[in-house]
């Protein structure tokens, strides 16, 4: 029954115990009311603010940098934003450097268009209101590609319409025309963004990554590299709550709630059993 | 040796050197150099990627001709890969349907059915094994151990809307417990980033620097 | 009769046992399945979407194999996984001809609209096709050189390329970036506001918080410097940058938990919300 032979028998047990925990501590919640007031964090509304402040028919580059397995808490995000740009008339151009990301980047855009006709009462059609690019290879180099020649990067858009004299992308021939932009990443790519992009074309930069790579995004944020960011699953929430439109995001926060709390309880009782394991022990053999 | 080293590690350096300098050179012939090798660096990018999908199917190959340990799983990968290239490259003929009154691309469908949820859920399954591993293993053992711990419960709870309903319970302010996750990120794990950032920087600047000059020839292969 | 049982034929039916029972309990879990998932998503009631109620269908049970390995690996986990990776496969092909092997290369070569632009195509096509293709010879154990020129390209061009990059984002921007507040502070305007609390809260703080950041990146990127060995002063400052270091990756565990559980979260709003249709409140 061990997958790891000669475990003892209580480990075996307190693994199934706390996989029922977690079980229960992320199906429970669902059944209640998920609202939270919680204060959306100043690098959310810092990216909120600037898309509220790009006028109609301004555009925004989204990057997919992430495959299925991130979809969890980065596709509730890339929602968010592109909702946010069809409300203020904002056109979203839509890429991808990886093949995986294709399909994901392909549904947020039909998700979106559609959500668009049902919240704004506004029939998104690509080409004119949003583009989505699709994918070319080459990452860092597709991108310093686009600092100066972006349709001569992409010539034909996912569908196989003509970039050149395409409706969405009027005024824009290269990255520097771009007002801002978002890379929504599960990978390093943040990083390479900024430096082969961003920087490069003087343009503003946002980034949305998973929460595991969150932390790697402060000394970018603090030099002004990145004008904000959303982390995980809460970054999407905030941004669901700056936006007044009930997401994945925010129905997540309860079950995110209840999980940490449940972990938190976790590593504090091992810890506690090991300080008194010590105390009664006279400081040896302490227990694991 | 002329043919399959030297020419090579001169085409690293001469090339290297034309990328170095394009960025401080405002020439118009500058910019369509960059133009030119971006371009030259997509098209070998997407068959370096064809390389990457061949090895995997020769590795799952092997594995069933030479009827190595579980071989018979390894069927359900060409299965799925001749599948989804089968409805992928025939989309107008068997790879579309009709569903109701839509037509479905079954390219689309094996995407959306069968690659998003597998991806999903083989991430999803860590959450159970870290709860467990940090039940087991997360012990405060000494200073570091300890701050690793406080700092990790902090910025757990403060990232949680939860941590502001107890912070204006046991405090009064809603926002204490979520500014001091605040603090720790934009402090001390700033400053840590940024030192990691800084060396990571280095090293790649000083690995560039020994591949232009012919000192790193890892890339070019064995034999050499 | 317990005497002339011996401890391996204990083991033995006992795992002989075991299997029944887990194969029972299979079957039953089976039945469930195709039950519940037919009562929620039946995809011939009218009005129905059969190819998208087939495929919740699919997905929940793919995703319910997925979890079984929680349970134990098995040969059923086994196959999904190994379709899985095919299913990637199958798809990056597809997406690569399509996007570009297609358009960037067959298209302009071989579908051109008009012969100039096929000339043009060729003048810009030719060298990067072949290097592309001597790239391929990397299979070959004798061939395999010829793809050193692809590589030396690529590899050249990357380099080189990344040198300024990296030094004016990673490097000069971040320690300008580091320099600032403190620069503000001490700057004109700065001194001109001192004595006011104003200062002291948006001015002051942040500057001491950047001679924080400061000390622990400096802490940090000499932990790391391992060419010098690290006694009395230095073993002080490599101590400190552990400090940091540690608070980092606490912070960081602290997120890995919140990204890993998200996952969590996501697959089980699927399965609640999307296959068992319960309306979320």
């Amino acid at each position: 029954m061990s997958q790891i032979r000669n475990l003892p028998k209580h480990y075996e047990l307190a693994r199934r115990i706390i996989y029922v925990l977690i079980a229960l501590a992320v199906i429970l919640p669902y059944f209640f009311n998920p609202k939270q007031e919680f204060k959306p964090a100043i690098e959310v509304e810092n990216i909120y603010k600037k898309i509220e402040s790009i006028k109609p028919g301004g555009h925004v580059l989204i990057s997919i940098d992430y495959d299925p397995a991130s979809e969890a808490e980065l596709y509730p995000m890339t929602l968010a934003i592109m909702r946010h740009c069809f409300k203020k008339g904002v056109i979203p151009v839509v890429m991808t450097p990886w093949p995986a990301s294709v399909g994901i980047a392909r549904l947020g855009c039909d998700e979106a268009a559609n959500d668009a006709n049902t919240m704004f009462q506004k029939k998104m059609v690509s080409g004119k209101d949003y583009v989505f690019l699709g994918f070319r290879p080459g990452f860092s180099q597709l991108i310093l590609k686009m600092v100066n020649n972006l349709k001569g990067s992409f010539d034909k858009d996912y569908y196989g319409q003509p970039t050149q004299g395409m409706k969405a992308l009027e005024g824009v021939n290269s990255l520097k025309e771009i007002d801002l932009l978002v890379d929504i990443a599960a990978v390093g790519s943040v990083e390479v963004w900024i430096a082969y992009g961003a920087d490069k074309a003087g343009i503003p930069m946002a980034a949305g990554t998973t929460a595991v790579m969150t932390p790697d995004l402060y000394p970018f944020y603090q030099s002004n590299q990145l004008m904000g960011f959303l982390g995980g699953l809460r970054g999407a929430a905030d941004y669901e709550k700056l936006l007044k439109i009930s997401g994945r995001g925010e129905r997540g926060m309860l079950a995110q709630s209840a999980t940490h709390v449940l972990i938190i309880l976790l590593i504090l009782g091992a810890n506690i059993r090991l300080f008194f394991g010590r105390f009664f022990a006279g400081g040896k053999g302490a227990s694991r | 040796m002329i043919f399959k080293r030297t020419i090579p590690l001169l085409i690293v350096l001469g090339i290297g050197l034309l990328g170095f300098m394009q960025d401080y050179v405002p020439h118009p012939w500058s910019a369509s150099l960059v133009d030119e090798m971006t371009t030259w660096s997509l098209i070998l990018g997407g068959f370096a990627a064809l390389l990457g999908l061949y090895s995997l199917l020769h590795m799952h190959w092997s594995r069933m001709r030479r009827k190595m340990s579980g071989w018979g799983y390894s069927a359900f990968v060409f299965i799925g890969a001749i599948g989804m290239m089968a409805v992928g490259f025939f989309s107008d003929s068997i790879g579309t349907v009709t569903s109701g009154t839509e037509r479905v691309s079954l390219y689309d469908w094996g995407y959306d059915y069968i690659y998003i949820p597998c991806a999903a859920t083989v991430f999803s399954l860590l959450a159970f094994y870290m709860a467990s591993a940090a039940f087991r293993t997360f012990r405060a053992r000494n200073l570091a151990a300890g701050l690793l711990l406080v700092a990790a419960i902090i910025v757990m709870f403060g990232r949680v809307p939860l941590s502001e309903t107890v912070s204006e319970w046991l405090l009064g302010d809603r926002q204490i417990i979520p500014n001091m996750a605040k603090a720790i990120m934009d402090y001390p794990n700033l400053a840590a980033k940024r030192g990691i950032l800084l060396g990571i920087a280095l090293g790649v600047i000083s690995q560039s620097l020994r591949i232009l000059l012919g000192i790193e020839r890892s890339y070019l292969g064995g034999g050499d | 009769m317990t005497d002339d049982l011996q401890p391996d034929d204990i083991r033995i039916a006992d795992k002989a046992a075991r299997q029944a029972i887990e194969m029972g309990v299979l079957v039953l879990l089976i039945v469930v399945f195709f039950v519940v998932s037919f009562m929620r998503q039946n995809p011939f009631a009218e009005g129905a979407n059969p190819a998208k109620a087939i495929g919740i269908i699919v997905a929940a049970g793919l995703t319910i194999i997925m979890y079984s390995f929680l349970y134990r690996d098995n040969p059923l986990f086994k196959i999904v996984e190994n379709l899985y990776v095919g299913v990637t496969l199958g798809y990056n092909v597809v997406i690569s001809w399509r996007q570009f092997l297609r358009p960037l290369v067959y298209q302009p070569l071989f579908e051109p609209p008009t012969a100039e632009a096929f000339w043009n195509s060729l003048a810009h096509l030719f060298v990067p096709v072949i290097l592309g293709i001597l790239l391929l010879a990397r299979i070959s154990r004798k061939h395999g050189w010829v793809s050193r020129y692809s590589y030396a390209l690529m590899i050249g061009w990357g380099a080189g390329v990344a040198i300024p990059l990296f030094t004016n984002s990673y490097i000069l921007e971040q320690l300008t970036a580091a320099v600032k507040p403190i620069q503000e502070a001490v700057g004109p305007r700065g001194l001109a506001a001192a004595n006011s609390w104003e200062w002291a809260l948006y001015v002051a703080a942040p500057m001491f918080g950047a001679v924080l950041a400061m000390i622990g990146t400096f802490t940090v990127l000499f932990y790391f410097f391992f060419s010098v060995e690290h006694k009395k002063v230095g073993a002080v400052i490599s101590k400190v940058g552990i400090w940091f270091l540690m608070v980092s990756f606490g912070a960081s565990f602290g997120y890995t938990v919140m990204g890993r559980l998200s996952l969590l979260i996501g697959r089980v709003q699927f399965l609640l919300h999307d296959w068992l249709q319960i309306p979320q409140q």
